[in-house]
């Protein structure tokens, strides 16, 4: 009895400074190196900013820090997440900024995900990737973000709930999900493989959206870049398997990423931000990297994309519903053959949004539509109208099916089930709205 | 739109009219259709490409709000078994062979809405719709201004400008009993 309850009050006693070491940041590990208490000089800073835009653009912090329509750098940008509704925060060197952090601050912001007086980010702000940028690119970004404009914009609130407002559990959590140390560069590979890892994992923060979460939220390493869901859509497996799959070559992704069009189609929904605001103003080299890196390749050399697969077999009562479908509302603007307009619409032939594993963004852009988009060289696409009052469910799921079978090989698998789930997140996000 | 030489029947029912059934090609648009098998030209080929609505008509259907449909972008069988109305179908014909204008065109004609005319068809699909919206489910008189701007938004005009268009249609929400609350 007596031993028990000393076992007890043990368990109790070591569970209690367990959580207080846990709770002080004690066991947190900082990736910041003492060097850079030193404050840069004016100097040092007008020679870095530069070179802070060009990472900045590959990190594409503006996206999210600034809201569409908003000030730029102000933040605002709101992001749903199984917890509640984050806000990004205002990095203008405003009071309400970034203003007065020493460069020590933003270094601990950026790769610790700890705020000046130690408030913990959200793991929304991908610190956990930017942990892994080196320390000049971290100074080059301080140099370029503390001299844009200061915006006097207030940071809006957070909406989570208990006990997800208390950003003190955030100790707890980096200690699960933020990698101890640095990968550092592996001799065995080529220098492009190494650089193109830095760009995709560090700077371009690829994992946060491509590889799937666990129940806490941590990214599942060993499940990396082979897709998740995120907002209500499928952000592909971009694995070399899941890239071919699509029908991209290295050399074809690294254009894709500068471009935001290729035979493949063109970026949509949350990746067409991407391009929009980051990858289109990366450099050639670095997309060449990213592209060696995720097709795990020393080397980029030319040659053919993948073939498209032959089409599947599809029912022909399903073929002839969804053909009715496709000649009444799509081939007036992608062709009775799927091949597109330029400059209007894209092709559906070999389409990656009919070749990836879950049909999700191919079903919101027949329901919502798709804006009109602006590609670099002034290339663009017009809008998509959305369909989903003239198309319901079944409808959709036989042009899915049919569309995915013809033009992406694919075996038909959808069923009118996962449509009403797609609209189910619509009908979630419209009522958000208002 | 291409065209594929194995014709299809179609039945439809225009301005309150049944039509067909008569063979139409796959893939014919259903703006080729209106102008070249119905001689009603009036829903305007513009772009060609969804943008300018220069080529909406109306699709009615039982116990919903009418709605305005791209013609150029849509195939003409889309439409089978559909009830459509253009903008040749608004006015009314008399008894004596005359014709009475609706009130949207009214409406436009009173405000010297239009100068070419081109985008006219699709304007006063837009307007009548809205119209027949509102009459079902009627807005605060404080909407009304943004409501009529989000009726005829997507509708390009580039000749008169917007503003004569938006003038009528406001006038006529506001003076029609029953589109607007207190």
């Amino acid at each position: 009895m007596r031993g028990t309850l000393l076992a007890v009050t043990g368990l109790v006693l070591g569970g209690a400074s367990l959580a207080g070491l846990v709770v002080s940041g004690a066991l947190e590990r900082s990736a910041v190196s003492s060097a850079v208490r030193t404050p840069l000089s004016a100097e040092q800073v007008k020679a870095l900013a530069p070179r802070g835009a060009a990472i900045a653009a590959a990190a594409d912090c503006y996206a999210c820090h600034t809201a569409r329509g908003g000030a730029p750098w102000a933040g605002g940008m709101p992001f749903e997440t199984p917890f509640g509704t984050i806000h990004a925060t205002n990095i203008s060197p405003s009071p309400e900024g970034i203003g007065g952090w020493s460069r020590a601050d933003f270094h601990r912001a950026l790769r610790d995900g700890i705020a000046p007086g130690g408030r913990h980010l959200y793991p929304a702000m991908p610190y956990t990737s930017y942990r892994g940028m080196s320390e000049g690119d971290v100074d080059a970004l301080y140099a370029y973000l503390t001299t844009r404009a200061p915006k006097p914009v207030a940071n809006r609130p957070n909406t989570l709930p208990f006990p997800f407002d208390q950003r003190w559990t955030l100790a707890a959590w980096n200690l699960l999900n933020l990698p101890a140390s640095v990968a550092d560069p592996d001799p065995a590979r080529s220098a492009l493989w190494n650089r193109g890892r830095y760009v995709t994992e560090a700077l371009g923060h690829c994992g946060e959206c491509h590889t799937p979460r666990d129940i806490t939220q941590g990214l599942r390493t060993r499940a990396a870049l082979t897709g998740a869901v995120i907002e209500g859509l499928d952000a592909p497996d971009i694995t070399p398997a899941g890239l071919r799959r699509m029908g991209f070559s290295p050399a074809s992704l690294a254009r894709f990423m500068g471009l935001g069009l290729s035979a493949q189609g063109s970026a949509t929904h949350q990746m067409f931000d991407v391009v929009h605001f980051s990858t289109q103003h990366m450099e050639r080299a670095d997309l060449t990297a990213m592209a060696a890196y995720l097709f795990d390749r020393d080397a980029v050399e030319a040659e053919a994309p993948p073939a498209l697969p032959p089409p599947a077999p599809v029912e022909a009562a399903v073929a002839a519903r969804a053909r009715a479908t496709y000649d009444g509302l799509c081939a007036g603007c992608h062709g009775a053959k799927a091949e597109g307009i330029p400059h209007v619409s894209v092709a559906l032939r070999g389409n990656a949004s009919l070749r990836t594993a879950s049909p999700s963004g191919f079903v919101r852009a027949v329901l919502a539509g798709l804006p009109a988009q602006s590609f670099p060289g002034g290339e663009r696409m017009e809008a998509m109208p959305g369909f989903a009052v003239d198309l319901d469910d079944a409808a959709i799921a036989d042009l899915a099916n049919w569309m995915r079978a013809e033009w992406g090989g694919q075996a038909p698998a959808v069923r009118p089930n996962d449509i009403a789930a797609v609209r189910a997140t619509l009908t979630a996000r419209h009522a958000a709205r208002e | 739109m291409t065209t594929s030489p194995d014709p299809q029947a179609l039945s439809l029912t225009v301005n309150d009219r049944p039509v067909g059934p008569v063979p139409v090609p796959r893939g014919t648009s259903m703006q080729e259709f209106l102008h070249e098998w119905l001689g009603l030209t009036g829903a305007r080929m513009g772009c060609g490409q969804g943008i300018c609505n220069a080529c909406t008509v109306m699709i009615e259907e039982e116990g919903k709000l009418p709605r305005e449909i791209r013609t150029c972008i849509t195939g003409a069988h889309w439409f089978e078994g559909r009830r459509v109305r253009t903008v040749e179908g608004h006015a009314r014909q008399e008894a004596d062979g005359s014709l009475t204008l609706s009130p949207v065109q009214q409406a436009f004609v009173e405000a010297f809405a239009f100068q070419c005319g081109y985008c006219t068809p699709g304007f006063v699909t837009a307007a009548t719709v809205l119209i027949e919206r509102l009459r079902q489910r009627p807005v605060e008189r404080g909407q009304v201004e943004s409501v009529v701007t989000e009726a005829l938004d997507h509708h390009i005009c580039r000749c008169t400008g917007y503003v004569r268009y938006h003038t009528a249609v406001r006038d006529l929400v506001l003076a029609t009993p029953g589109l607007v609350t207190a």
